[in-house]
């Protein structure tokens, strides 16, 4: 096993999200984060408060969305949501990136929207989404540098909201913008020990994912056999293969398509499984 | 730790006594499927009859049964398989295991033959041999009845219909009048006891060597099964019907008779649709907080089931598509007291032996005319009916076709075509006990993602996975607890369990051993037996690629895994338990 269970669940967020989240279901997220060591709990604003006093006096972290999930709002709300987020008890704040001035090639105004939540977070630590499915390379390196030089402290992949879900691909791409000094967050899709694994080999730092508990539990199994780790078919961690037209402007789209012709497991894909 | 205690019946006789079942043995094979199958390769001489009193037929609980272990419930049935050869276990949910336990036994063996029908009635410590004249020729929810109204009716009842009477090869033993110890003819080898049924009502307490830890651990392993999407969502919403359209989806379905692996008509067979047509409630087995299990309306009647395999079976195997037929079908099964798996996949070979000529009869592939009447035949071995009651093996080598038999050592192999999942074809090729998707359930990992996804179509590890999957199953099959719990637990989790309910203390690598132990035991079985690596074999058929569907232009490639899988076990190359791995395994 390359690193250990416990290893394993102290880089994990522990993310619940979606929008019809009960207040029973943080008080078990939050319980299953003491339980198993989380680095944090990933919730929406709402629920900051509740989660803040459930992990009060732990190791683990209370993580908060900002302008989630489409990042599209003013940089005043984001800040704002940030500054009272902090306020409030959370110690991590995960911001959604202006995707459209990004593609704009705005680059000034996203790193100013960056900067403005950096600061209100007021020493926090701030995560940037870039939400790469929405991005072709060149686009997510740029997302990467401009976050390092806003103050951001890691970039992270995905919302889980958006078109793709993280992949070892992209936190490589993304580890090797931002250098070794910065985290990296890959979230979206990890559902399996074998998923956070790839992550952590790709440059993962830390890991956003609501099965958290599946992975840890199911990690366990690693022990007992070595073949879990065989490798797979290639197409399925690549980014071309989650690519969709119903999800994606047709020029990203078609931007990943394209590569699969020209990839060298071009024979492979015949399959969709 | 304690010898654990034995009901030994002679029905020759008709007399019982305990026995124990030593502590180191109990060390070495827990209960269960361990515990028949060591006193089997013991007791039991090479080559009987299966059907002769010299056979043993032993229904075993484990160390777990009747505990507040979740899905703690089930029992084995162990014998020597008249319709394989081999040894064989067939496993039952329900709520008879718990009642044998509270008696205060772990197992009963039965022996020799009764030179007319009874039934054995356990009364915790008082146990009475009954005439069964009045119930014999009756089906089964009938038989269940009477016998309750003689006995009581907190009791259950474990007893065969007139499958099992006849001595069809495909005969289970039913208990709650659906549940069935389904596969391998076990009823054929009660009924050639004459023995109708085992009535048993335990009133004991059942302890645990540790109860304030196995509370903690129970705990835990609760919440892992609220916590999985399997064990807490799909099986809970749909039964195991299920897996219908995921499999259909695959090119996994195997349809007239596996020459096919889509079944156009998947979704209206579908548990999706078993959900808006028929159902009626969920069943839970013993202790179960999944309950998977179905009450279903066919045709006004209520019954049990029908599940995945079941819907295969009579459905698609046969090119099938009406769903309250199956039902009612399955129904018609658990009242004759037939394994449905392999009473469809022989019907399912009847009609293609038809298709090709080499048999004139009035089957053919989706036509339900006519089925229910032969499944009568089946149970009462009479006309067609006969032939096929001896199983797809037999039947199909009458007709000049053995080939068309889609089984494994005689066993007629379940519902997912191995050639797009390469590790399942091996854990069924070399499954002791024949075709069998539970020996080593590789559909988990390889179709459900459970630990985790691996590649279907790889054979690179599947060698290793298989053996991990066989031996961890033989300690749970020894436990015992239901397969399904594998979704949600580790390895480590049942080594807890099993170390805070007994005076054992097992690692998560020392409770694969015993597993392991009881694997090469079963072997060893099948060797004196004169089965060899020649029969760690599938039927030609899947050396040639199906021709459509998510599974379209695959094969099995069984040869290299094979002997992957022999180098790992510590086994010949032809398939024999080496000197050093006996040893190893303290086995003499």
């Amino acid at each position: 096993m390359p690193i250990t269970v416990d290893e394993l669940a102290k880089l994990i967020d522990h993310t619940r999200l979606k929008p019809e989240t009960k207040r029973v279901k943080i008080q078990e997220l939050c319980e299953e984060a003491l339980t198993y060591e989380f680095a944090s709990v990933c919730i929406n604003p709402v629920h900051v408060e509740f989660a803040a006093e459930l992990l009060s006096g732990s190791s683990v972290d209370v993580c908060v969305v900002i302008g989630f999930p489409l990042g599209a709002t003013l940089t005043e709300v984001k800040a704002f949501e940030a500054r009272e987020v902090v306020r409030k008890g959370a110690t991590e704040v995960d911001m959604v990136i202006n995707v459209g001035a990004l593609r704009d090639k705005n680059y000034d105004f996203v790193r100013s929207d960056i900067r403005e939540v950096v600061s209100a977070a007021d020493g926090a630590i701030v995560k940037v989404i870039l939400e790469t499915g929405l991005l072709i390379d060149e686009e997510k390196r740029q997302g990467c540098i401009i976050s390092k030089e806003a103050g951001a402290h890691f970039v992270k992949t995905s919302t889980g909201f958006g078109p793709m879900g993280a992949t070892p691909y992209d936190v490589q791409l993304m580890r090797k913008a931002v250098g070794n000094k910065m985290g990296v967050k890959a979230a979206g899709g990890i559902r399996t020990f074998k998923d956070a694994l790839r992550m952590i080999n790709a440059g993962a730092t830390r890991l956003g994912t609501s099965s958290g508990v599946s992975i840890v539990e199911g990690y366990r199994w690693a022990g007992y056999s070595d073949a879990w780790l065989e490798p797979d078919k290639p197409c399925w961690t690549c980014p071309s293969r989650q690519a969709s037209l119903a999800k994606q402007p047709k020029e990203v789209y078609l931007w990943y398509k394209e590569r699969c012709v020209t990839c060298p497991h071009r024979d492979e894909n015949i399959f969709n499984d | 730790m304690k010898d654990v205690q034995i009901l030994w019946v002679s029905l020759r006789q008709q007399s019982a006594k305990e026995v124990p079942f030593s502590s180191d043995n109990y060390a070495k094979f827990l209960g269960g499927r361990g515990l028949g199958v060591k006193l089997l390769y013991d007791r039991v001489n090479p080559e009987i009859d299966p059907l002769s009193p010299d056979n043993l037929l032993i229904f075993a609980v484990g160390p777990l049964t009747a505990t507040s272990v979740p899905t703690a419930g089930r029992f084995a049935v162990v014998t020597k398989s008249p319709l394989t050869g081999t040894i064989f276990d067939s496993n039952c949910g329900g709520y008879f295991g718990p009642q044998l336990r509270r008696a205060g036994f772990t197992a009963v063996v039965i022996e020799g033959r009764a030179t007319s029908p009874v039934y054995l009635w356990i009364n915790d410590d008082e146990i009475e041999f009954r005439s069964a004249e009045p119930v014999w020729g009756k089906e089964v929810s009938n038989t269940t009845d009477q016998l309750l109204d003689e006995t009581d009716r907190k009791a259950q009842v474990a007893c065969i219909g007139p499958a099992g009477e006849n001595q069809v090869k495909l005969a289970s033993i039913m208990n709650d009048k659906h549940r069935a110890a389904g596969r391998g003819g076990v009823g054929a080898v009660m009924g050639a006891k004459n023995l109708k049924a085992v009535v048993i009502q335990g009133t004991k307490k059942v302890t645990v060597s540790d109860e304030k830890q196995l509370d903690q651990v129970v705990s835990r392993v609760r919440r892992l099964l609220k916590k999985d999407s399997i064990t807490n969502k799909s099986l809970p919403v749909y039964g195991t019907a299920v897996l219908v359209n995921l499999i259909n989806e695959y090119g996994l379905l195997p349809t007239y008779n596996f020459q096919e692996g889509t079944f156009n008509d998947a979704e209206g067979v579908s548990g999706e649709k078993l959900l808006e047509r028929i159902f009626v409630k969920r069943y839970h087995c013993f202790g179960c907080p999944i309950g998977c299990g179905r009450i279903t309306r066919a045709y006004g009647e209520e019954g049990g089931g029908p599940e995945y395999e079941t819907i295969w079976a009579l459905g698609p195997q046969c090119g099938i598509n009406d769903l309250e037929w199956i039902a009612a079908a399955n129904n018609r099964c658990n009242e004759l007291g037939l394994d449905t798996i392999s009473l469809g996949s022989t019907i399912g070979c009847a009609m293609e032996l038809v298709q090709k000529g080499n048999l004139d009869a009035q089957l053919s592939f989706g036509d339900t005319e006519g089925l229910i009447k032969l499944i009568d035949e089946i149970a009462l071995a009479k006309g067609l009916g006969a032939e096929l009651g001896e199983g797809s093996k037999i039947l199909a080598t009458r007709y000049n076709a053995p080939e068309l038999a889609m089984q494994v050592k005689g066993l007629e192999l379940p519902a997912y075509d191995p050639r797009g999942v390469q590790g399942h074809a091996l854990a069924s090729a070399t499954s002791n006990r024949g075709g069998c998707h539970l020996r080593g359930y590789m559909i988990g990992p390889e179709i459900l993602g459970s630990p985790v996804l691996v590649d279907r179509d790889r054979i690179e590890g599947k060698a290793g996975l298989v053996n991990l999957f066989q031996n961890l199953s033989a300690a749970m099959d020894s436990m015992i607890l239901c397969r399904f719990t594998t979704f949600a637990f580790s390895v480590q989790d049942y080594a807890d369990l099993v170390t805070a309910a007994t005076d054992l203390s097992v690692n998560g690598k020392e409770l694969l051993q015993i597993g392991e132990r009881i694997w090469n035991l079963e072997r060893l079985f099948n060797i004196r037996e004169g089965f060899s690596a020649k029969d760690d074999c599938l039927p030609p058929r899947f050396s040639k690629p199906l021709p459509e569907g998510g599974s379209r232009n695959r094969i099995v490639h069984l040869e290299k895994m094979l002997l992957e899988y022999y180098r790992i076990r510590g086994w010949s190359s032809q398939g024999h338990p080496s000197k050093a791995k006996l040893k190893q395994l303290n086995i003499q």
